[in-house]
């Protein structure tokens, strides 16, 4: 089992953004994220991160307890992520920004720039960017930041990825590029994916297994398919007229 | 015929049929050599004037204590509004050493850097724990907090300073004991260049950009912040606490009067600013630029003093990316090194 969350909780003030939440993942196994806006898919991926800590609780990547832990520890154990919105260095290049990636994720002390520049460039040619190394991350479209994250996030090595809804705001083009790209990830590197997205329709697909977060607590997990007919998970997404 | 064109980081020089291009990019290497040797001659120009002798010095200290502080409004991703605290705790230990044990210069300056250090390290959590604009408040009132310590207790002697101070040189001439310590200035000045130069160019320019971009994704991504961030606080604080060492024992007196107040910081960070933030050499068009201005305004009288801000105000205004912008534009930044990278 690569992650394992045991009873995790996390309130802001009154609010009970997460509440008791008991997730495990296995190694090579690509889960989806799903629940209704507000549900605390974000916040559950903030704790395991790192960004928050749970109030009570405990996280376990790899039989290692990294409850609390820095963002910047649980990176080098192994856990990278994207953002929601996309949040690259804009002054940098996307070279640089994937660099950034390469020197700080595992710990390399003794890589030089120029080392991690053609190691970033090396990740940058994967997302279909190397053309671009040079721009500005500032002068990038929507779907070249998403790929650019996601470089960002692969260069740091890690074993675990939590893909925050990658394809939020792209048109239907692009939204086949980058389930095409993420299917090449997933070939090439390996790696385990934590995956919130609000197109079921991608879920169904690439997923291997489906959470349910609502209110903060997790309703439902098992097959795609089995999920999406469950009348628990049909009430919390549309209602309870049409469940 | 001469005929002279500028393009994009390329001077085209034409002489009747030949043509001569010169690269105007600071990183190609020929052009900061030559820089720095035309501000070597000039204490030579001027020798028998110590008055320019002196703004050269003061433009000197400007920049030295604006290259570093370049760097750490970058690399700790927030304002720093007292930097003249460490000029006053390098200038107050090597004048204290100095007037009370009759210590030289050299024997004050491990104690200034070990001064620099211990303040640096005391003062380098709020780096992380004051945020935005508390930190700029905070780092604002330090150095009027010092200002107001040098008055209430008597061996700072007040506005009048300590003086008696050893010379950073001894000889019989007083112009040639001017020159070698104008030419201290220039050395001090082009060390720090060089230390920013070379760590700005290397993987620890990378993380402070990172830091200055967005904190926490480069914490998210393996970064760790805070401890770059203390080390870039502590690096840059004993180097501006060095030039405080150096004004010291260059002026022979040092009062918190001069340097501690708004007014100087002001001037520093407008060297910043004017010079173009996170730019190496900025710092130096922006202190000469400063100190020029300063002078040349001197003519109107009492007058200067409102139009001297008020110029640099308007400059700011205009030319956002400092007076170095005018060649890099917004293409890239100093501190993004741009290495070409061959596929594989």
């Amino acid at each position: 089992m690569i992650l394992q969350l045991q009873n995790v909780s996390k309130r802001f003030g009154g609010l009970k953004a997460v509440n008791g939440v008991d997730l495990s993942i296995e190694s090579g196994e690509i889960v989806g994220l799903i629940g209704p806006n507000g549900a605390g898919k974000t916040t559950l991926m903030n704790l395991i991160s790192g960004t928050f800590t749970p109030d009570s609780g405990n996280i376990l990547f790899n039989g290692v307890d990294i409850t609390g832990k820095e963002p910047y520890e649980v990176c080098r154990y192994g856990i990278s992520r994207t953002y929601q919105i996309p949040r690259p260095f804009p002054g940098m290049t996307a070279l640089l920004n994937v660099a950034v990636g390469v020197l700080c994720g595992k710990k390399r002390p003794k890589m030089s720039l120029s080392d991690a520049m053609l190691d970033a460039s090396h990740y940058l040619e994967m997302v279909g960017l190397f053309g671009k190394r040079n721009t500005l991350a500032q002068d990038m479209s929507l779907f070249e930041l998403r790929s650019l994250e996601l470089a960002r996030a692969l260069a740091t090595t890690p074993s675990l990825l939590l893909v925050d809804e990658v394809m939020a705001g792209l048109n239907q083009v692009e939204v086949l590029k980058a389930i095409r790209l993420i299917r090449k990830i997933i070939d090439e590197y390996h790696v385990t994916i934590l995956w919130i997205e609000h197109i079921m329709k991608i879920i169904m697909e690439a997923t291997d297994r489906v959470v349910v977060v609502h209110y903060g607590e997790v309703i439902g997990s098992g097959l795609p398919k089995d999920v999406v007919s469950d009348p628990k998970i049909i009430e919390a997404y549309l209602g309870e007229k049409i469940a | 015929m001469v005929k002279i064109e500028h393009k994009r980081a390329l001077l085209v020089i034409r002489i009747g049929d030949k043509k001569f291009e010169w690269p105007i990019e600071t990183r190609y290497w020929r052009n900061p050599l030559l820089g720095i040797a035309g501000l070597a001659l000039l204490p030579l120009l001027f020798v028998s004037k110590p008055n320019i002798l002196a703004l050269i010095t003061t433009a000197n200290i400007y920049a030295a204590i604006a290259i570093p502080l370049s760097w750490q409004i970058t690399g700790i991703g927030r304002l720093n509004f007292g930097p003249q605290f460490f000029v006053g705790l390098g200038g107050y230990t090597a004048g204290l050493l100095s007037s009370i044990y009759l210590w030289g210069p050299w024997a004050t300056l491990p104690v200034v850097i070990l001064m620099g250090l211990g303040f640096g390290f005391m003062l380098s959590p709020l780096t992380s724990l004051a945020k935005g604009l508390y930190f700029s408040l905070i780092t604002l009132i330090l150095p009027l907090i010092f200002l107001e310590v040098t008055y209430y207790f008597s061996i700072f002697q007040g506005e009048t300073g300590i003086y008696g101070i050893s010379p950073l040189v001894s000889v019989q001439s007083m112009t040639l004991e001017l020159v070698i310590a104008t030419y201290f200035s220039l050395i001090l000045m082009v060390l720090f260049l060089y230390i920013i130069h070379k760590v700005m160019t290397s993987r620890v320019g990378v993380y402070t950009a990172a830091i200055n971009d967005d904190e926490e994704v480069a914490n998210n991504l393996g970064l760790n912040i805070k401890a770059w961030k203390v080390a870039c606080f502590v690096i840059t604080s004993v180097m501006i606490t060095v030039v405080g060492w150096l004004a010291a024992h260059f002026y022979g007196t040092f009062a918190g009067v001069t340097f501690l107040p708004l007014s100087f910081m002001l001037k520093i960070l407008l060297v910043v600013m004017i010079g173009g933030r996170g730019s190496v050499y900025g710092p130096i068009y922006g202190a000469y630029f400063v100190v020029l201005l300063e002078e040349a305004l001197t003519v109107l009288g009492t007058v200067h003093y409102i139009v001297f801000p008020f110029i640099l105000l308007i400059l700011l205004f205009t030319l956002p990316e400092g007076l170095y912008g005018i060649y890099r534009k917004h293409r890239y930044r100093e501190y993004y090194p741009t290495i070409r990278v061959r596929k594989r």
